[in-house]
């Protein structure tokens, strides 16, 4: 008796573990997105600055392309919008995977009741 | 159990996680350039934040110790992150410099790196013309002074995450502290003493507000606590919230053990002073020192007094004045529950501060609590005693009141106040007692009407003593021959001028009509015999009393 629900326990333990290992990522993920947002918000004061006369180029691979300084500002908004539908993503998908481990808490809290009750169980026994 | 410290370490791990996210963004920006690393280190900075909170919400089992190591750690960090953002700040500064010299000529004469290991000789021509990197692998072609510009701004940038960063830390200095100092009230007895104080006469309970008991003053404490727990993210918040609840449940189990710790050792305290106490009542051979000078009276007092004094003076240190107990009826617990600090058990008795002086036809002493007094009345009637020696007993004298309780005639076994304290003892009943003899049967109905006008009077007294006084004065005249005398701490009206010093001011506990029946011999050894916890004269008196 007290084995299998050890067996379970392990089984639920590793769930809960992956779970939280998954929760991590999406946590990291999201934190780089915000790294972005800021970014990309500085860039888009900084275009503000400057008028049509400053050349914009921008780096792909190793070279610099002129853009053109509204196509720039454009550009630099879309992605601003982009970033900040991924970090909404993100949001919901954190909160959904905080639900589902606060579920495998409380399975996990409850097998280990189970357990100790068990374990004393067969103490008794012995 | 392996599971939860499986859950344990997964938390660590997480935590751990955080961390090494920061550290390696950390050290990414150490080796990108200066740009990128402007930009990296603020957009990470928000997350840093986010994780300084996200601290507070790993909170390992139980100890306050812990936690206040995981607040020490994240205002590390914050000062890390707030030295190196000062020198993005300086880098900027210096390269504003830069800027403003950069077109003052039109070439300058470098040294060329050529590789990493080498330089060659060259040119630096253009000197206005900046290719600028804005971010995200977007350049600009500017001006130096439009560069300047964009530096300027993003400068504006750098101050603000340093304001954060700041505030950042405050709080969790503030943090720290505070759980410093939580862990040293529930441990160490610090600088912090705790006075309790033992209601036994339920029926005292006064009009005045009562403050609330050990627990719920110490509740400000365990609610910052909670607010600690509140301000975790939901994340790992729940599995900590119930190791954080458990941790407070606990934390009130330990007050509740301690705090019953205390009252048996109050129990202990208490009946050794009882003990002490009852010999005084019980002796009954106050009678023989009555022809004693007043040398004798004298050294006694002092010796009293040199007892007393230390005590009193932590009394005093403590802000509960023993002499002013009246004035207090509401308790001073602010402090945390008294688990293993020096208490001071304060207890107040039912004398107020109504007190008339009554040496003469023209004043009235009275006391307040005209039950117990009429017991010890009918006690030192059966003990049939009409002595006063109210020199010769040790009697604590705190204010100029206790003066007129100490010093008085016992006329057919009750106490009367003495016109003049002065007068010796040995002149016996002789001393003014004609006036106390005289007056006793319209002394009471004076003392009565007294009372009653003077509590009606007194609006600045409290209430509470008001209302008492006035409910005891009417019940206490009939049953009352005399000498009911409460504490007086008011106007005196006296037509006979009263020495101001008394060189032998005995130290006792009040209480009046048990003051004759002390014995001299008693004197003396009470002053070895003073407890060595400070004990309320009022408290001393009842249970001499008792």
């Amino acid at each position: 008796m007290a084995e299998a629900i050890q067996k379970k326990l392990q089984a639920e333990l590793e769930k809960y573990q992956q779970l939280q290992k998954d929760v991590s990522k999406s946590m990291s993920a999201r934190q780089k997105l915000e790294a972005q947002l800021t970014e990309n918000n500085i860039v888009k004061e900084e275009l503000a600055l400057l008028d049509i006369q400053n050349t914009v180029y921008k780096l792909i691979g190793p070279v610099l392309v002129k853009q053109d300084l509204d196509e720039a500002k454009a550009t630099v908004s879309k992605r601003l919008e982009y970033i900040n539908g991924e970090i909404q993503r993100y949001e919901t998908l954190l909160k959904e995977m905080e639900r589902k481990s606060e579920q495998h808490r409380e399975v996990l809290s409850s097998l280990q009741q189970e357990y100790q009750r068990a374990q004393g169980q067969a103490v008794g026994k012995v | 159990m392996c599971v939860s410290d499986t859950l344990q370490k997964m938390h660590v791990h997480i935590y751990r996680q955080c961390i090494s996210v920061i550290i390696t963004v950390n050290y990414s920006c150490i080796v990108a350039r200066k740009q990128s690393l402007f930009q990296h280190m603020l957009s990470t900075l928000p997350k840093c934040i986010e994780q300084a909170k996200a601290y507070s919400t790993v909170v390992t089992v139980g100890s306050l110790h812990a936690v206040k190591l995981l607040y020490v750690k994240v205002v590390k960090d914050c000062r890390s992150q707030f030295e190196h953002w000062k020198k993005v700040e300086n880098d900027y500064e210096s390269l504003q410099e830069r800027l403003r010299t950069l077109p003052d000529k039109l070439s300058y004469d470098i040294m060329v790196p050529f590789g990493p290991l080498a330089f060659m000789p060259g040119k630096l021509v253009h000197t206005n013309e900046l290719t600028v990197l804005l971010g995200d692998n977007w350049f600009a072609k500017c001006s130096a002074k439009q560069a300047d510009a964009l530096v300027e701004h993003r400068k504006k940038h750098v101050k603000n995450t340093l304001d954060d960063l700041q505030k950042v830390m405050k709080n969790f200095q503030n943090r720290a502290d505070f759980t410093d100092d939580l862990e040293k009230l529930t441990g160490d007895t610090g600088d912090f003493v705790d006075i309790r104080e033992e209601v036994i006469n339920e029926e005292e309970v006064t009009k005045a507000k009562h403050r609330l008991a050990h627990k719920a003053n110490s509740k400000p404490k365990q609610e910052y606590l909670l607010d600690l727990e509140e301000d975790k993210e939901k994340k790992e918040g729940d599995e900590e919230g119930t190791t954080g609840v458990l941790s407070e449940e606990e934390l009130w189990a330990r007050l509740d053990e301690l705090e019953r710790q205390e009252e048996l050792q109050d129990e202990r305290y208490r009946l050794d002073s009882t003990d002490t106490n009852g010999e005084d009542t019980t002796s009954s051979s106050e009678e023989e020192k009555e022809a004693d000078g007043g040398s004798d009276v004298q050294v006694n007092g002092h010796q009293k007094e040199n007892g007393w004094v230390p005590t009193s003076i932590t009394s005093q240190m403590n802000g509960t004045n023993g002499s002013h107990p009246e004035d207090e009826e509401e308790e001073d617990c602010d402090e945390e529950a008294g688990n293993g600090l020096p208490t001071i058990y304060f207890s107040h008795t039912a004398e107020f501060k109504k007190v008339r002086i009554n040496t003469g036809k023209n004043t009235t002493l009275k006391f307040s609590e005209r039950n117990e007094q009429k017991a010890q009345a009918k006690r030192k009637k059966k003990s049939g005693k009409s002595n006063g020696h109210s020199p010769h007993e040790s009697y604590k004298i705190t204010s100029p009141a206790d003066i007129y309780r100490v010093f008085v005639d016992l006329v057919n076994g009750e106490p009367i106040p003495r016109k003049s304290i002065l007068k010796s003892r040995s002149r016996e009943n002789s001393v003014c007692s004609d006036t106390s003899e005289s007056s006793t049967a319209d002394f009471e109905e004076r003392r009565a009407a007294f009372g009653r006008s003077w509590s009606h009077d007194d609006a600045t007294h409290s209430d509470t003593s008001d209302g008492i006084t006035e409910e005891e004065s009417p019940t206490g005249t009939s049953p009352h021959t005399n000498g009911c005398f409460e504490a007086f701490t008011s106007t005196v009206i006296e037509k006979d001028p009263l020495p101001c010093s008394i060189p032998h001011l005995t130290i006792a506990p009040p209480a009046l009509p048990t003051i004759p029946e002390r014995k001299l011999e008693e004197v003396g050894p009470e002053a070895p015999q003073e407890p060595p916890k400070w004990m309320s004269k009022f408290k001393a008196t009842r249970l001499h009393q008792k």
